[in-house]
């Protein structure tokens, strides 16, 4: 499930100006987890979060294409 | 051969023709064909118009420089960035950054861009080799003063020069277009992720710091880069190199797309410096012993032992040859070890555990891949269009990863440097005129997307791409044949597909744009894989396994020909190619 939860949030928004890959966007004030399919797993939304709200899995929510399969 | 215009809509027979052509692609899981539920209208759009002397299109490590330098030496500068200055690309998870300190260095400069050189077996640049070690120190002093390396997290330092220098920034800003007018560099154009909102920026002068691109692996944190920058300057006429090399990372067999914990603690560690150690690393030679002897390529059960021997593969020079196994436990690599690992232990990225290769598919080594330099100030063949660390094919280190740590010193060198040349160009120039009706034009091709009533989900294009490039038996062990199946692949999607992506919001736009992107880079990938026909350094071939001085002594320079079809030409080494 890649990011796997946020809890707690503050709606400061660090986390989602921190992701690269745009997978969090903020909703009524709240850091909502929008596009989990692009979750690079690179825990920097985690990081940069003040309160540690951010859980986190090492699952992607997609099927994986690795080059041994 | 015919290349479609974004913007042109699909006929019936094409829609027939692509529904039986897709049904043999890989069953995955996003949607491919489907009616574009569009959650925004593209008609609501409104435009800014930006103006600069100088803009920097990328915020990592080049980019901040590249900044810098260019504001420090007189010119106007804006930084556009597709995600947060210092907290996008690849810049936050590098952590080693090389300093050549002649105090405390035994050998010379001279000796060290010999060694590099030895190493690269000659594909390096060492006009750039031994620019890296005469500027290093000076550019990790600045960024001790900004307290990059008091943090774990590069934003706040970076943001320091900025903010005391007011150099405007745009970010989460997706720039799809370069323009160029009177044969050189006008502005950029692309649009906003979190507004209905297209810019262009009208620019003297423009450096490149987007970084370098992959397929949007599993393993290797650039999800966020897709070549963008030398795709882009690709379709104004600059020429692009390096796109035969490949970067030999690993992930785990658990979670491989888990790229955090793929690299121990390091993405959460405080940035180093570190001395001259010259490798020849992680080119293909694991992904050759795996290929031949079976997976994973270190660690784990089923791993073959470092010691057994497999006929044939990469030529790694006697010099450089080291033990790359895996540690049998721990967690990774020991701190302090910086950005190369512990010496004669695993390269870096080597977490403990069982490793498969191919985490950063798409991705050629560092400074290697990206624009043609026609000089050593980072200048590219189109004038005023500068670039800088992994979007500029500087050849810094070659087609090998050779200095430890030279990823992000080679950005920061590269990038202040570009600074510099832009500035000094854009210096008592005046602005080209855009013309009305081609920045319309631009707006519509950026939108045409969020536009069509039906389309390919980009996810879905960019999964069906996966499946063609990203198997070993395609860039990470070369033959033709199968090259040649793979490029049929990329010319459909290139010809059928990119021009049908849809999206329905701004973060499907900027996956279309990416997808699109991603396309051209896979086709530049597999042109000059098949063009060299020799083995060396991180490009290895079955039909072609031995390096061939007589003949191979090139990088190879790809470029639009007149008719749009893709180019490619010799480049010798020691040479610079003519601007225009």
């Amino acid at each position: 499930m890649t990011i796997k939860s946020i809890n707690g949030c503050i709606g400061c928004g660090e986390c989602v100006k921190s992701c690269p890959c745009d997978v969090i966007r903020m909703d009524h004030g709240k850091a909502v987890i929008t596009y989990p399919a692009d979750c690079q797993i690179c825990h920097l939304c985690r990081m940069y979060c003040p309160v540690d709200a951010i859980e986190m899995s090492p699952e992607k929510s997609i099927p994986v294409v690795v080059p041994w399969g | 051969m015919t290349t479609h215009e974004d913007n042109a809509a699909p006929t019936r027979r094409d829609f027939i023709a692509l529904s039986g052509a897709s049904a043999g692609l890989a069953a995955i899981g996003a949607a491919g064909w489907a009616q574009n539920a569009a959650e925004i209208d593209a008609e609501s759009f409104t435009n800014t118009d930006h103006a600069t002397d100088v803009l920097v299109i990328g915020g990592g490590m080049a980019g901040l420089f590249a900044a810098v330098k260019a504001h420090d030496e007189g010119a106007a500068v804006m930084i556009v960035s597709k995600g947060r200055l210092g907290a996008s690309g690849l810049t936050p998870f590098g952590k080693g950054f090389f300093v050549f300190d002649p105090k405390t260095e035994s050998g010379s400069i001279d000796d060290f861009v010999d060694t590099v050189s030895r190493s690269a077996l000659g594909t390096n640049n060492p006009v750039y080799t031994r620019q890296v070690a005469e500027h290093s120190r000076d550019r990790a002093a600045e960024l001790q003063s900004w307290g990059y390396f008091d943090q774990t997290l590069a934003h706040r330092p970076f943001m320091r020069p900025i903010e005391d220098r007011d150099i405007p920034l745009l970010e989460r800003v997706t720039i799809t277009h370069l323009i160029k007018e009177d044969g050189r560099i006008a502005g950029a154009a692309g649009f906003r992720l979190d507004a209905e909102e297209t810019i262009t920026i009208r620019a003297k002068s423009v450096i490149l710091c987007t970084g370098a691109g992959g397929f949007k692996p599993n393993g290797f944190p650039l999800g966020d880069l897709t070549h963008d920058g030398s795709v882009m300057a690709y379709r104004i006429g600059a020429k692009i190199t390096g796109k035969e090399w490949n970067d030999g990372h690993s992930t785990r067999v658990d979670h491989p797309a888990a790229t955090f914990d793929g690299w121990g603690d390091m993405f959460e560690r405080v940035p180093s410096t570190n001395g001259v150690d010259v490798h020849h690393d992680l080119g293909v030679d694991m992904n050759y012993r795996a290929y031949a002897l079976g997976n994973p390529v270190s660690g784990g059960p089923g791993a073959p032992q470092a010691e057994t021997p497999v006929a044939g593969g990469p030529f790694v020079p006697e010099e450089f040859q080291r033990n790359f196994d895996s540690p049998p436990g721990g967690d990774g690599p020991p701190p302090g070890a910086g950005e190369g690992g512990a010496p004669g232990g695993p390269p870096p990225g080597f977490g403990a555990g069982a490793n498969v290769g191919g985490a950063s598919a798409g991705m050629a080594v560092h400074k290697s891949e990206g624009l043609v330099p026609i000089n050593d100030r980072c200048a590219s063949t189109v004038p005023g269009l500068y670039a800088a660390g992994d979007a500029l094919g500087s050849h810094m280190s070659g087609g090998i990863y050779t200095q430890i740590g030279s990823s992000l010193a080679g950005s920061a060198v590269q990038g202040a440097i570009a600074g510099e040349a832009a500035a000094d160009y854009a210096s008592g120039r005046a602005a080209s005129v855009i013309p009305d009706a081609r920045l319309a034009q631009i707006r519509d091709q950026i939108l045409a997307p969020l536009r069509r009533e039906a389309g390919y989900g980009p996810a879905w294009v960019t999964q069906t791409l996966q499946g063609v490039m990203i198997p070993n038996f395609v860039l990470y062990v070369k033959k033709a044949s199968m090259m040649q199946a793979a490029l049929a692949y990329i010319e459909e999607l290139r010809d059928h597909h990119a021009p049908m992506l849809r999206a329905a919001n701004l973060h499907e736009l900027r996956l279309a744009w990416e997808t699109r992107n991603m396309i051209l880079s896979a086709e530049m990938k597999l042109r000059a894989s098949l063009f060299r026909t020799e083995s060396r350094c991180s490009h290895y071939r079955l039909d072609y396994p031995e390096v061939d001085d007589a003949n191979w002594r090139v990088w190879i320079n790809i470029f639009r020909g007149e008719d749009g079809t893709m180019q490619l030409e010799k480049q010798p080494f020691g040479t610079w190619p003519a601007q225009g």
